[in-house]
């Protein structure tokens, strides 16, 4: 049983340790309970003892009263050691899941985050952690102790009379079968309602990244349908769950508890027939009064205990995605190679049959009209994707065989999107390389013109940026992202069009930096404004996921093609003005 | 938010906010209550009459036993009835009222400055719509009602004394007293309430260094900087777990206090047993009612323990809604219900001045007049308080001195929906929903025609790509194969901002990001949109400003200098400096080695 658990709820050996001591505690605190009914014996045969002619002795009710003054002792003892015990197990357990899942996370191709959202994956890690840590500590122990508890006093009772254990329990397979049986419904409604709270959480995720845009087209609050919608559902889908869960254990309910009129109808017929005598009977109905507290509560735990597994399942889905894998990359010859590589998202292919070679040591430009595969061609030969077919090689060693992270040593990226952290400018920046001390950090601040606008923060380098920085603007983000590649100090650098969104005066010092960044390195460059490559080594103009020209650019002009046609026309956009 | 009600009172408030259902719920779930005592009752009488004839069993009336046995069996039907009805009836309620809340949080964070959004982060926001709010389910649907259901049980008490025997039923009470003393010595108020507090900031705190991590994986895979994200999430989850679970144990002993009081709560019967079993004349009568109290006593027991654990549950979702309520508490933009209507589309900025964070200011003392009609450049080193001038007039801040005024009435006098009327923005980070193409271009106004959605998107330069699209303008954006580049989304704001067709138009370096084919789309698509409208336009390409009617200069939060381009040329000052960087930066060459 401990292995199912263990399996289900994707515990480590010492969580499912802690959980094992946890049921086994909360065991002990119900047995040391159900030993009390041994003082309600006592008295009661004490109690009757006059009526069938022998002496009532109060001496031994008050040893009773002792015996069940010491049982309260025992009883505190226990529920608090296995109060202790549940609570410390479940919460470990949820974190060994929450960091599990992190450390897994992160070794996913690129593809898991394009299919999920961030919502989602951020619900695996709170809300479905915290169902975890619910289900251990509500669910699993009681539901387990309840049930060895429950068996222990079907077997006394029928030790005692078998007629009135078979009365009590007669309506029990009923109502069980009840539960078990609508399984089925209550798993859909319980997908159901957790697929809505996830569309919820992923639009109010959606809602407050878009608040500028919501603000600004005044589509605030119920305005915003598919939020609205979102939530609705999620009430509708709720309130489903638990009219169709509820009926559906108060009936189960119902037919226990039924069992109460027929104990008693079945133990006065024994009675009056003579077929049982006093104190069994009395127990009896003392039992019927209370034995069903435990059993109701299995009922109403194991749909719970359904609901939460869809949680568990969702965690062991995610889990069982394939990470990326493989050796550690050890090379000086940085030429990268694409042979013959195809690649799609999804279904859309984007690169087709590529055949290109960047050489070592020189600075080629990647064009090309949008939609070409210029981002795609970066993200592939730094595994942010695999490839579908061909290979991609760096020194000749296919990347595919590369483990990413030792990969990415070879890359200094600067990205277009920039993703800056909630915390102080200079551990952004020290992204980079976190072994860099402060002074070297600050060099690379400066080179990359960050210098004079964090001086102007509140607390310089210490200040710290709010979610995703979202206080720094675009050119000032861009810049951050450029110190962090010098910080780095990659062999390659990877530039994605990155002076775009720089005011004229920033972007000069961002020009020098890049010149200085980019000496004696491997060198690859977006380029989307096609004047500042004019001259690279070597240009490849991207179309439909192939290399259709390659060459410098006095050989790309003279040829007349694409690459001619979208330097003419953004030549003209230069000359664009407002009317 | 006016009210600071907090606790108890707030969450009355709050579940009372579908009163009639609720109501209902309630009344069920004490019927239910009372109908679940008349077993006990059934069962009592019939040991009452089998201890009267005992041992003369043939005297026992078979007829009336019977009945018994059918009522208990009747009471459970009708308790469970009034149960069942009364647990539908509350999560009716505690839904709706959930999705009300839901919907009034957002209504209200939607009217609060920016900053709030920049500051507060959207895991924490999520989070209070996901899990806070959400909590308040379990107070409303279940631990109101067993609260009220469960003080009913001491008048059935006091019913049951009267009626059987009132000396065990004082010591019954006794022990109940005893229970509550227990709990009051063990729960540990100021210290747990702390702990509390501790735990929901772990909480908080890891839910937003999820998102970040998440958020944040392309950065962490590129600079192999799993260390440093991973750490900070991997802190706060043992952080979290730091806290959670002595606040857990806080309440060990209280727990195991109740645990062990209501179980044991029947011992106190023993010695009035002894003491009245030693002195009665009717020992039948007594024998029948001392075994009635020691099987009564500890169900009892069991709904007292609901109560407890009601309002231990009930304190923890108050804190919850604390921090909901914190973020209700929040000054919204207000809304003075002026409601004035601006007689012309020109926009004034009188003596403004606005700081972030009440120490820089971000402007000073500005004032300037865009023309109706016209277009006015805004340029100017970062930090120079561009982009704030554009954050001002839709109100996303609010100024702290002096007035934008568009067509002379001052903004804060307008109803924040005419504002919205009045004018439309093409962003530098443009943001497309996960919803059709189609949606998100009417979102510029949501009873433009379709006709007129595609005339806009014709207009913007998007028809082509859109009509590539696997399922045209009804593409999901964000679902598979969709990948659209900045350009392209940005070309879909432009023809979001050309449907909603407002006379003001606010370009807030509407094109940067953009390779050669795109941006020369999106002029296009600009120049379309310009047409007859007053345009402020913050701009970085100098070149395409040279037409504007009127360019300002800004320079650490002033106006440095304002004129035409000739002019300000000639003026040699700012504006030429930057027109030299410019040029310079212009014929920059990213060199190859030759």
């Amino acid at each position: 049983m401990m292995k199912t658990l263990k399996e289900l709820f994707q515990l480590s050996d010492d969580a499912t340790q802690n959980l094992k001591s946890g049921i086994i505690a909360v065991t002990i605190t119900n047995l040391v309970t159900l030993l009390s009914v041994v003082v309600v014996v006592n008295l009661f045969t004490q109690l009757i003892n006059p009526l069938e002619g022998k002496e009532i002795s109060f001496s031994f009710m008050w040893i009773m009263l002792g015996v069940g003054i010491v049982l309260a002792v025992l009883l505190f003892f226990a529920s608090k050691n296995d109060y202790r015990k549940t609570y410390v197990s479940c919460y470990t357990a949820a974190k060994d899941s929450r960091i599990k899942i992190a450390e897994t996370v992160r070794k996913f191709p690129m593809s898991v985050f394009n299919s999920k959202s961030l919502a989602e994956i951020t619900t695996n890690m709170m809300g479905d952690c915290a169902s975890i840590e619910h289900t251990l500590s509500h669910i699993v122990p009681p539901l387990i102790a309840d049930i060895i508890s429950a068996t222990i006093v079907c077997i006394c009772i029928l030790f005692f009379d078998w007629r009135m254990a078979l009365s009590i329990f007669c309506t029990l397979p009923l109502s069980f079968l009840i539960i078990l049986g609508s399984k089925k419904l209550q798993r859909k409604v319980s997908k159901r309602q957790l697929e809505d709270k996830l569309k919820a959480s992923e639009k109010i995720q959606e809602y407050l990244e878009g608040i500028k845009v919501i603000k600004a087209c005044n589509l605030g609050g119920t305005k915003s349908v598919e939020l609205e919608k979102a939530l609705r559902d999620l009430k509708d889908s709720s309130i489903a769950l638990e009219m169709k869960t509820g009926v559906i254990i108060s009936v189960a309910q119902f037919v226990l508890q039924a069992g109460t009129g027929i104990a008693v109808y079945v133990g006065t017929m024994l009675f009056t027939k003579g077929d049982i005598r006093l104190l069994p009977l009395l127990l009896s109905l003392a039992v019927v009064c209370r034995v069903y507290g435990p059993i109701l509560s299995i009922l109403t735990l194991l749909p719970m205990l359904e609901h939460t597994l869809i949680s568990t399942k969702r965690i062991k889905n995610l889990l069982s995605i394939k990470v990326m894998e493989g050796d550690e990359i050890s090379t000086d010859n940085c030429e990268i190679r694409f042979e013959n590589v195809s690649f799609g998202y999804e279904d859309e292919k984007v690169i087709n049959g590529m055949n290109a070679v960047i050489p070592m040591n020189k600075v080629t430009a990647l064009v090309g009209p949008s939609g070409s595969g210029k981002s795609t061609m970066a993200k592939l030969m730094t595994r942010f994707w695999d490839v579908d077919s061909g290979k991609i090689t760096i020194g000749g060693i296919d990347v595919s065989s590369v483990e990413p992270e030792s990969l990415m040593s070879m890359f200094s990226i600067v990205f277009q999107d920039v993703t800056l952290f909630n915390d102080t400018v200079m551990n952004n920046i020290r992204i980079g390389n976190m072994d860099a001390t402060d002074e070297m950090v600050m060099a690379a601040a400066k080179a990359a013109q960050c210098d004079e606008f964090i001086n102007r923060m509140p607390d310089g380098y210490n200040t710290v940026l709010g979610e995703n920085g979202s206080t720094l603007s675009g050119g000032e983000r861009q810049r951050i992202s450029i110190a962090r590649a010098i910080l780095k100090d990659a062999p390659i650098i990877l530039l994605d069009e990155a002076t775009a969104s720089l005011d004229p005066e920033n972007e000069i010092q961002v020009q020098e930096a890049i010149t200085r960044m980019t000496e004696n390195k491997t060198v690859i460059v977006i380029a989307h404004k096609l004047s500042t490559i004019e001259d690279v080594d070597n240009i490849l103009v991207l179309n439909n996921g192939t290399v259709e020209e390659q060459g410098t650019h006095d050989e790309l002009m003279n040829k007349n093609g694409l690459y001619a046609k979208l330097y003419n026309l953004q030549e003209d956009s230069k000359k664009w003005q407002i009317a | 938010m006016e009210n600071d009600k907090k606790g108890m009172s707030r969450l009355m408030e709050l579940a009372m906010m579908k009163k009639g259902v609720m109501i209902a719920a309630i009344i069920m779930s004490v019927l239910s209550t009372v109908a679940s005592f008349i077993p006990y009752v059934a069962i009592y009488l019939v040991i009452k009459e089998i201890i009267l004839v005992y041992p003369e069993i043939g005297n026992l009336n078979a007829g009336k036993m019977s009945l018994y046995a059918v009522s208990a069996v009747a009471c459970v039907l009708i308790n469970l009835i009034f149960y069942t009805l009364s647990v539908a009836f509350a999560h009716i309620a505690a839904y709706g009222t959930l999705y009300q809340l839901k919907i009034d949080f957002v209504n209200h964070i939607t009217k609060l400055p920016l900053g709030f959004f920049y500051n507060t982060g959207s895991g924490k926001l999520r989070e209070i719509m996901d899990n806070n709010i959400e909590s308040i389910e379990g107070f409303i649907a279940h631990d109101l009602t067993n609260m009220v259901s469960a003080m009913t049980a001491p008048f059935l008490m006091l019913v049951v004394i009267f009626v059987v025997d009132w000396r065990f039923g004082i010591a019954s009470f006794v022990g109940i007293i005893l229970a509550f003393v227990g709990y009051g010595m063990t729960s540990g108020g100021d210290t747990v309430k702390k702990l509390m507090d501790n735990y929901q900031v772990a909480l908080e705190d890891m839910g937003n260094a999820a998102t970040e991590y998440i958020r944040g994986i392309s950065v962490v895979k590129a600079f192999k900087q799993t260390a440093f994200s991973f750490n900070r999430l991997n802190d706060s989850i043992k952080r979290y777990m730091a806290t959670v679970i002595p606040y857990s144990l806080s309440q060990e002993n209280m727990t195991a206090m109740l645990t062990t009081m209501f179980a044991s709560m029947y011992l106190v019967l023993i010695p009035v047993g002894v003491f009245i079993g030693s002195r009665t004349s009717d020992y039948r009568g007594y024998v029948a009612t001392f075994i009635f109290y020691l099987i009564f006593v500890p169900a009892i027991g069991n709904i007292l323990m609901k109560i407890i654990y009601a309002m231990a549950n009930a304190s923890n979702i108050a804190g919850s809604v604390d921090h909901m309520d914190n973020i209700l508490r929040e000054k919204v933009i207000p809304e003075n219900g002026k409601n004035l209507v601006p007689s012309g589309h020109d926009i004034e900025f009188e003596n403004v001045s606005f700081s972030y964070d009440g120490e820089v200011k971000a402007l000073d003392t500005v004032s300037f007049k865009a023309a109706e009609g016209k277009t006015t450049a805004i340029v100017g080193s970062s930090g120079g308080g561009k982009s704030t001038i554009a954050s001002l007039i839709p109100r996303f801040y609010d100024v702290n001195e002096g007035a934008v005024k568009i067509g002379g009435v001052d903004i804060r006098d307008m109803e924040i929906k005419e504002l919205m009327n009045e004018v439309s923005f093409v962003f530098q980070d443009n943001f497309l929903f996960g919803v059709s193409i189609l949606k998100n271009i009417r979102m510029g106004r949501k009873d433009a025609s379709i006709d007129e959605v595609k005339a806009a998107a014709k207009a913007a330069r998007c028809d082509e790509f859109i009509e590539k699209l696997p399922s045209g303008y009804d593409t999901i954006y964000g679902s598979a194969g969709v990948n659209l580049s900045g350009g392209q989304i940005q070309r879909i704001a432009i023809a979001r901002a050309i449907v909603k067709n407002s006379p003001v138009l606010i370009l807030d370096e509407a094109t940067s990001f953009s390779d050669a084919e795109n941006e020369y789309l999106i002029q296009q698509a600009l120049s379309e949109l310009m047409k007859n409208k007053t345009v402020i336009m913050i701009a970085h390409r100098l070149s395409t400003i040279k037409d504007a009617d009127n360019i300002i200069v800004m320079e650490e939060g002033k106006i440095a200098e304002q004129g035409k381009f000739e002019d300000l040329l000639n003026a040699k000052g700012r504006f030429e400096e930057l027109w030299k960087n410019y040029t310079t930066a212009n014929v920059w060459k990213l060199k190859g080695r030759g």
